[in-house]
């Protein structure tokens, strides 16, 4: 079995798939906002004296509330569309960042609503906390659930994060759906907005009903019935240095998988001490009806212990996901940029992307030569493509000493740089500074395009 | 951490601007209403069917809630002062024991001069059916459902605190 595949199997493109991008996705959330706040203002005639500018700044945080927590969710569903077209890192973080929005909203609310009750009726605050916990419908279940979100808010705080192991991380989040179905009640039973308002009972029921929906399909069902269709296994598994290998995968129907050059599956291989994690790889190859590739460098004790993963072990692949393919592209000519392990599926592309002699570049940044992978197919894909690979070799850039990767020799290597769409992947230091570098030689920030490993 | 910032100054500034705007026009309607302790535009005004004495409610104090002293004899009392979405319904009824001998409005505002139109149509047809079913089980008036449902629960409400059943 070859690594490279002849180019004419390649040239085939991928059906056209829905995306959904960027700008499109936070449209959608921002008129979803809006219109929570519109429902807001049409049953609101007047806003009298403090309480009531309380109570309805806290009517107003809790609605937004309700509905960003649905967007949180939404965004990590894996819905097909989303990840194809946003990506699954950029996901991740729009998801850190409305979370931590949310739980503050939702504390605000709280705290906003006691006031402005306890303002109106002329009670103190501590008496109006007693009776909204015991005498309003569901509120005690809403607080509750407004604890949860804070909890795993402070939790998942990027300082916390780091000294717990990502599976514990991973379970406690799994309260928070716990925490958006203790506070649904409250919305419905003491909500102003809808306890009257019957449509918008229905399209919040119907909001909330859909992602739920989503969620179960394709976080639950897809990966089970996916399974069940391609029953994937590893065929082969090929040293392709002293610490990275190369793992064949076959499969049925895997063309049905729609998986294109660049993009990754969470791999769960059924093995002793491999089972119970799912770990992203990108594909190091263009995906063939049949065979699927990955490249993987042994760094963590997940990624050891697959570099002596057997042939004919069975594999679960929840995928493909991630927008870090040709659909991303702008322009004719292209750069990608590879830092390390990130070679994966900058090959995959390298090979895959269309384009005439010269019209793709590869310029690929790492330690030492002895840290190059891939390397054999690489100068044969540049030789069938008649173009080039470029190795910038070398330890980062500390103090004095320049680092390899700078706009001068970029700007050497890649005549017109500020004309090509540039692709990176690699560790997270090396694609900062790439962007840096790539920003001073003149190249648009929107025509940069990266991925980073870091979720 | 510019961002936080931006996130926290743009909520509050969204906010101020959304709730001042609403509050501009409210003070106009503010002459019309009494100067007495109002309820807030509280999100706490399910329909009436939690069922039970009103005792679980928001405490509202109403500006004169004579508590029932005797059971017999006549006696007036307030209902809760009810928001609606079009303005604020306090009733307060005479009872000569269980019988309820009249019914009047202390607050009977609207928002909006239509509503007002229609208060003033509606408001005289329940206070006759509240005499003619001598309970707070009444038809309402249609084209006014708010306004009667308002009416309905403060009515009843000043009913269970008078201890009619």
């Amino acid at each position: 079995m070859t690594a490279t595949l002849p180019a004419q199997q390649v040239a085939r493109r991928p059906p056209q798939r829905l995306r959904i991008s960027a700008p499109t996705a936070l449209a959608l959330i921002w008129a979803g906002g809006l219109a929570s706040v519109a429902l807001w203002w049409k049953d609101t005639p007047f806003v009298i004296g403090l309480g009531g500018w309380l109570t309805n700044a806290g009517r107003i945080t809790g609605l937004l509330a309700g509905y960003l927590l649905v967007v949180l969710l939404a965004l990590m569903a894996r819905i097909p569309a989303l990840e194809r077209g946003v990506g699954t890192d950029q996901l991740a973080r729009w998801h850190g960042m409305i979370g931590r929005y949310t739980v503050s909203l939702a504390v605000a609310h709280t705290l906003l609503i006691i006031w402005g009750y306890a303002v109106s009726a002329h009670t103190g605050v501590v008496a109006q906390t007693g009776t909204l916990l015991t005498s309003y419908p569901d509120v005690l279940m809403a607080t509750v659930a407004t604890g949860v979100l804070v909890a795993v808010g402070v939790v998942s705080a990027r300082a916390a994060r780091r000294k717990l192991r990502y599976e514990t991380w991973h379970f406690i989040h799994l309260y928070t759906y716990l925490a958006v179905a203790l506070a649904f009640s409250h919305q419905f039973s003491t909500g102003a907005d809808f306890v009257t308002n019957r449509p918008a009972r229905v399209l919040w029921s119907a909001l909330y009903i859909g992602v739920a929906a989503l969620l179960i399909w394709f976080r639950m069902a897809q990966p089970v019935v996916q399974a069940l269709r391609h029953r994937l296994r590893v065929v082969e598994v090929r040293r392709e240095s002293p610490d990275t290998v190369s793992i064949w995968l076959t499969g049925r129907h895997l063309d049905e998988l729609g998986a294109e050059p660049g993009q990754f599956f969470r791999w769960r291989f059924l093995a002793k001490g491999l089972w119970w994690a799912a770990n992203p790889y990108s594909l190091s190859a263009p995906p063939r009806p049949d065979l699927l590739r990955i490249t993987v460098k042994a760094s963590g004790d997940h990624s050891k212990a697959l570099t002596s993963v057997r042939p004919g072990t069975a594999v679960l692949a929840e995928g493909p996901f991630g927008a870090f393919t040709a659909a991303r592209r702008r322009h004719r000519r292209v750069l990608l940029l590879a830092g390390g392990v990130g070679i994966t599926p900058l090959r995959a592309l390298f090979e895959s992307l269309p384009g005439g002699p010269g019209e793709v570049t590869l310029v690929y940044r790492a330690g030492s030569p002895r840290e190059l992978v891939l390397r054999d197919a690489l100068e044969w894909i540049a030789r069938d493509r008649g173009t080039q690979v470029h190795y910038l070799l070398g330890p980062r850039g500390h103090g004095r000493r320049a680092d390899p990767l700078s706009a001068a020799t970029l700007a050497r290597l890649v005549p017109g740089l500020p004309a090509h769409d540039v692709y990176i992947c690699g560790p997270p230091g090396m694609t900062h500074e790439a962007r840096r570098v790539l920003h001073q030689a003149g190249v648009p920030r929107r025509q940069i395009h990266h991925e980073s490993f870091t979720f | 951490m510019k961002r936080i910032v931006l996130a926290i100054a743009g909520t509050v500034a969204g906010l101020a601007a959304l709730l001042s705007f609403k509050s501009h026009t409210a003070l106009s309607a503010r002459g019309a209403l009494p100067a007495a302790s109002l309820p807030s535009a509280s999100p706490a005004t399910p329909a009436p069917s939690t069922s039970g004495p009103s005792t679980s409610r928001p405490s509202r104090s109403a500006p004169s809630s004579s508590p029932p002293s005797a059971s017999t004899g006549t006696r007036t009392v307030a209902g809760q002062a009810v928001q609606t979405q079009y303005g604020v319904v306090q009733v307060q009824v005479v009872l000569s024991g269980n019988k309820i001998k009249n019914v009047s409005f202390l607050q009977l505002t609207a928002y909006d001069p239509r509503s007002e139109a229609i208060n003033s149509a509606a408001a005289p047809i329940l206070l006759q059916q509240t005499l003619a079913a001598q309970s707070s089980q009444i038809d309402g008036v249609s084209g006014a459902t708010y306004t009667s449902e308002g009416y309905v629960q403060s009515l009843q409400s000043a009913l269970d605190q008078a201890g009619v059943r």
